[in-house]
């Protein structure tokens, strides 16, 4: 795993796919968490992130998603994140997060839960 | 404090900037190899360390010098990892956060990463220490 990146792309006009990699720790974090919530802001309503490319995800970035997840619900919108990753699924659960944070195994999966 | 069989694994400061983190694993992942943890126990224990350097660097008070300390101790079959910076130690934590806090799950993570999670602080400065036991072998001989 290298270092972090951001990027995404609007499927069928309609879902944002924010695809995450690398490391995402306090570091980055602030910077993942203004490039969604920009989206959200700019309208979108149906986002899915996929971190099928994370090897590393501290709690900080963790509260990242637990923002983003109220900030579309406040708005009406739907939230699915993708993560095979067995080490980083494991946080989630460490922390009690696996029934909150809506995560699938795979992308096709997180796609059809926000469709 | 260390007990009396403690060696010295590692011993090194870091910057108190978030930059620093990616450093700060490195130490850890190196440390970690060199006591023989395997990979589960690797991730748990640099995760742990991760956590405990992003409390000193966003709570805490660097040196003069602008750094915090690392320690790596082999005490037994225990690896601690002691992270030391210059503040004392305020933060309101009763141990229990709400599902949709979007902060508060170090210690949280800390403690059930490792074996036992230890906060000393006093006027001159807070340290966590983190120990992570060796797991015991199992009898079987699987490759």
């Amino acid at each position: 795993m290298g270092s972090f990146y951001l990027s995404d792309h609007v499927l069928d006009g309609e879902v944002r796919v924010i695809r995450v990699g690398g490391y995402v720790d306090f570091d980055v974090a602030p910077r993942l968490k203004q490039f969604i919530v920009n989206r959200i802001e700019a309208g979108d309503r149906r986002i899915v992130i996929d971190l099928s490319d994370v090897g590393f995800m501290d709690s900080t970035a963790i509260g990242v998603l637990v923002g983003v997840l109220k900030r579309l619900g406040e708005v009406g919108g739907f939230l699915a994140v993708a993560c095979a990753n067995d080490n980083v699924r494991g946080i989630f659960e460490v922390v009690g997060l696996e029934s909150v944070i809506p995560l699938h195994g795979c992308r096709e999966n997180a796609l059809a839960a926000v469709a | 404090m260390a007990s009396s069989d403690a060696r010295l694994v590692r011993e090194c400061r870091v910057p108190a900037a978030s930059s620093a983190l990616r450093a700060v694993r490195r130490h850890a992942e190196a440390a970690a190899l060199d006591f023989g943890f395997g990979r589960r126990e690797r991730y748990a224990f640099v995760f742990a360390v991760n956590e405990a350097a992003t409390n000193a660097i966003r709570h805490g008070r660097p040196d003069a010098r602008g750094t915090i300390g690392m320690r790596f101790d082999a005490e037994g079959d225990t690896l601690v990892c002691s992270i030391s910076d210059s503040g004392c130690f305020n933060l309101a934590y009763d141990g229990e956060i709400g599902p949709m806090a979007e902060s508060g799950r170090g210690f949280r993570l800390m403690s059930e990463l490792t074996d036992q999670v230890e906060l000393s602080s006093t006027p001159c400065g807070t340290t966590v220490r983190l120990h992570k036991r060796r797991p015991v072998e199992t009898s079987s001989a699987g490759g």
